[in-house]
């Protein structure tokens, strides 16, 4: 990056760019520790297919502190930049402000990576060889696309065929939406002659569901919120849908116009909550609202960043009737796994 | 980062007025059934639409043929036509046909408003009146538009009987047809005593010359029809090649501004003119004598050259998309430049030539995309987002963007 780049790009975004060029993940953590969700899944690490878990879910409970620093920051008179800027430089000196933060609101645990987890159980209930790269897995840098960073990306993509190639990898089950669109649609147009195949957890789900019996354990009103990539970029709008109904005990009750691909967005697209981390929690609040007034129990969505949103959201609202889920794991509770 | 923080405090500060988010949600509200309504109505729009994009497509490719055609068809119907290259331009050659000390009347331009015409026209000693409601309550608040076609969409009715009643010294309910009939009143005579109506347009035939102004209001019947002197204000990126095509480009516009159909659509291709009294023609007769259009382009035909960013250029201004993005409903123009939201950050970049403030345009879109599925000429904004980042991250020149 110049620094005319620098100059020009919110310095929120400018850490996130280097998180991802100096430590392949989008916070910065050091190699493999985002892997620790799946120590007792023993999968295996090498396969021709393989499960991408991507940054989102496995780095949330790291994200959501972040956000919520910032977010009082951005609310103060200091304001958000000068925090996301001093992580920055405070980074180089081998200082982690954020990191030390982190560690004191994180509540323990990563209970973010669940649907992770339960993807994982849906897959094997289904009958689905994988593998999961663990501390091998590469980041895809979508971000540095979004960001601007064009030549990163490119860079970053050249770097994440090759590993995957050197792995033996063939086939790709995406579960973030936007990792599974950079896997999919953006890194082929920076490597000649990729041939990877990309699909998303939910058309490999809907794919192997055949006639099996889905059961929710109870009855229960449920709302679906699309994800931006999934819906719009992905054009992945009926899958999640078809896979819902055909779970006995779900009612899907929906919003006349704000779904599919006119569904809101949370406020958490393309690195926004790390410009605006204040205007991204009332986009969050705004778009919890139209879901909350369909009457649904639970929100269904399939997103790492929509449900840090939409949880924020119902948080603001101080709404303790209504929960988040994600898909992946209403299907293990529906598949019993 | 000054540009940035102050603009992210307006925003902020706009975020934060509940009256504000109550003007916008009604009107999103509104609009939003309004314009499915018009679409089952006239369900051919969206072919039509489909059509349009591609007259919108290659006509942006041929923009500097076009206009020498539609100054040709001017001139030919006896108006005056002019190029304008630059901004800075188009304002001398209007400053050239009006000079000072006049009375102007003023049809809403967004075109007009990108080169700051009725500020620069009052520095010069002029009157302007702006005669479309929503404009007129925007000037007389000192404030900007914050929509396309509806510039006062965030100030709500209490804040318009307070300002009507201190212009006219009387006590206002903030009734809305009172309100109404209070503009239409301190507007009327002045049509009439106006030297000049001034306006822009929103499509233009270049075959015949031809200019289409859509609107329901009436204000630029009167603006173009009242006044002895009438100046249109243009960017080439209006300019269609055919009166048939335009006719097409006007009835999306209309239909994804949530009208079934407006009150008024005028079509004015030259000067007033009688042949009544022994075949002579007479111009001048109940319209303008005079008939003036300034074609601008100020960036246009550079940002044609673009590949992606040249689909900024294909925008009708229905306005629709603003009202599907997430972020301009609770900033509503805040989150812009001259022009609003994800589409108002290439403007920045190519027309005004602001890279700072285009910059924090750009990083406030979220690339949700919404915008995209309303467009009727499905303008990519993601794309074009995605790519000005790129290009303001890579410290390239805005324009030629090399």
């Amino acid at each position: 990056m110049t620094k005319k780049a620098k100059d020009l790009i919110p310095p929120g975004l400018v850490y996130i760019a280097d998180n991802i060029i100096s430590k392949h993940n989008i916070l910065g953590e050091s190699k493999g520790s985002g892997a620790k969700w799946a120590k007792d899944l023993n999968l295996p690490k090498w396969a021709e297919t393989i499960f991408f878990a991507g940054c989102g879910y496995q780095y949330t409970s790291g994200l959501e502190s972040l956000s919520s620093l910032t977010r009082r920051m951005d609310k103060s008179v200091l304001g958000a930049e000068l925090p996301m800027g001093i992580a920055g430089f405070q980074k180089k000196l081998g200082i982690d402000l954020a990191g030390m933060y982190r560690k004191v609101v994180t509540k323990g645990g990563d209970s973010g990576a669940q649907p992770l987890r339960d993807a994982v159980r849906v897959l094997d209930g289904l009958g689905i060889k994988f593998g999961y790269l663990a501390d091998e897995e590469p980041c895809c840098g979508g971000l540095l696309h979004y960001i601007g960073l064009q030549q990163e990306f490119a860079r970053n993509a050249q770097e994440v065929y090759g590993k995957l190639k050197s792995l033996g990898v063939k086939r790709i089950i995406g579960i973030v939406p936007s990792c599974t669109y950079t896997l999919r649609n953006l890194i082929p147009k920076c490597v000649e002659g990729y041939d990877l195949e990309v699909k998303h957890f939910s058309e490999v789900v809907l794919e192997n569901i055949g006639s099996r019996e889905l059961r929710f354990p109870q009855e229960v009103k449920v709302t679906y919120h699309d994800s931006c990539q999934l819906a719009r970029y992905l054009g992945l709008i009926e899958e999640p849908r078809r896979i819902l109904r055909a779970i006995k005990g779900i009612e899907l009750v929906e919003a006349d116009w704000t779904k599919g691909e006119w569904a809101t967005c949370c406020g958490g697209g393309g690195g926004f909550e790390a410009v605006f981390p204040e205007l991204s929690q009332i986009l969050a609040v705004n778009r919890t609202e139209e879901l909350v007034e369909t009457g649904a129990e639970i929100i269904v969505t399939h997103c790492p960043g929509c449900i840090m949103q939409l949880k924020d959201g119902l948080k603001e609202l101080k709404n303790a009737n209504v929960e988040v889920l994600d898909l992946a794991q209403i299907m293990a509770m529906a598949m019993e796994v | 980062m000054s540009i940035f923080t102050d603009y992210k405090k307006e925003i902020m500060d706009a975020a934060h007025s509940e009256r504000m988010r109550i003007a916008l949600s009604r009107a999103i509200k509104s609009y939003r059934s309004n314009t499915n309504n018009a679409l089952k109505k006239f369900p051919h729009t969206i072919k039509m639409a489909e059509e349009v994009k591609e007259i919108k497509e290659k006509a942006i490719g041929e923009m500097e043929k076009l206009v020498q055609q539609a100054c040709e068809a001017i001139e030919e119907n006896k108006g005056k036509a002019y190029i304008a290259k630059t901004a800075e331009d188009a304002l001398n050659i209007i400053t050239g046909l009006v000079g000072t000390g006049k009375l102007i009347v003023k049809g809403k331009s967004m075109t007009g408003e990108e080169i700051g015409l009725r500020e620069h026209l009052e520095e010069h000693g002029n009157q302007v009146y702006e005669t479309d409601l929503g404009e007129f309550i925007i000037q007389k608040l000192n404030s900007r538009p914050m929509h396309i076609t509806a510039p006062a969409i965030h100030v709500p009715k209490e804040d318009v009987a307070q300002l009507f009643s201190k212009i006219t010294g009387q006590d206002l309910p903030p009734d809305i047809t009172l309100l109404v009939a209070t503009a239409r009143k301190l507007l009327r005579e002045k049509y009439f005593q106006a030297d000049i109506g001034m306006s822009g347009a929103n499509v233009v035939a270049a075959d015949t010359g031809t200019l289409f102004f859509i609107e329901n209001e009436g204000n630029i019947r009167l603006s173009t029809g009242a006044p002895p002197v009438h100046i249109v204000l243009v960017g080439m990126e209006k300019l269609v090649p055919t009166l048939g095509e335009a006719y097409k480009v006007a009835e999306v516009t209309w239909r994804y501004a949530n009208y079934t159909v407006p009150s008024y659509v005028s079509l004015i291709s030259g000067p007033s003119k009688t042949g009544d009294i022994e075949k002579v023609i007479t111009y001048g007769a109940h319209g303008p004598r005079e008939f003036h259009v300034i074609f601008m382009d100020a960036g246009r035909t550079e940002l044609a050259q673009h590949p992606i960013l040249r689909q900024a250029l294909y925008c009708l201004r229905c306005g629709g998309c603003l009202y599907e993005c997430p972020i301009f409903a609770v900033t509503a123009g805040y989150f812009g430049d001259k022009y609003f939201a994800g589409v108002g950050a290439v403007w920045a970049a190519a027309i005004s030539r602001n890279t700072e403030k285009a910059a924090a345009v750009a990083y406030t879109c979220l690339t949700c995309g919404r915008c995209k599925i309303r467009c009727p000429v499905q303008i990519d904004t993601p794309e074009m987002i995605v790519e000005l980042r790129r290009l303001l991250a890579e410290g390239a020149s805005l324009p030629p963007f090399q």
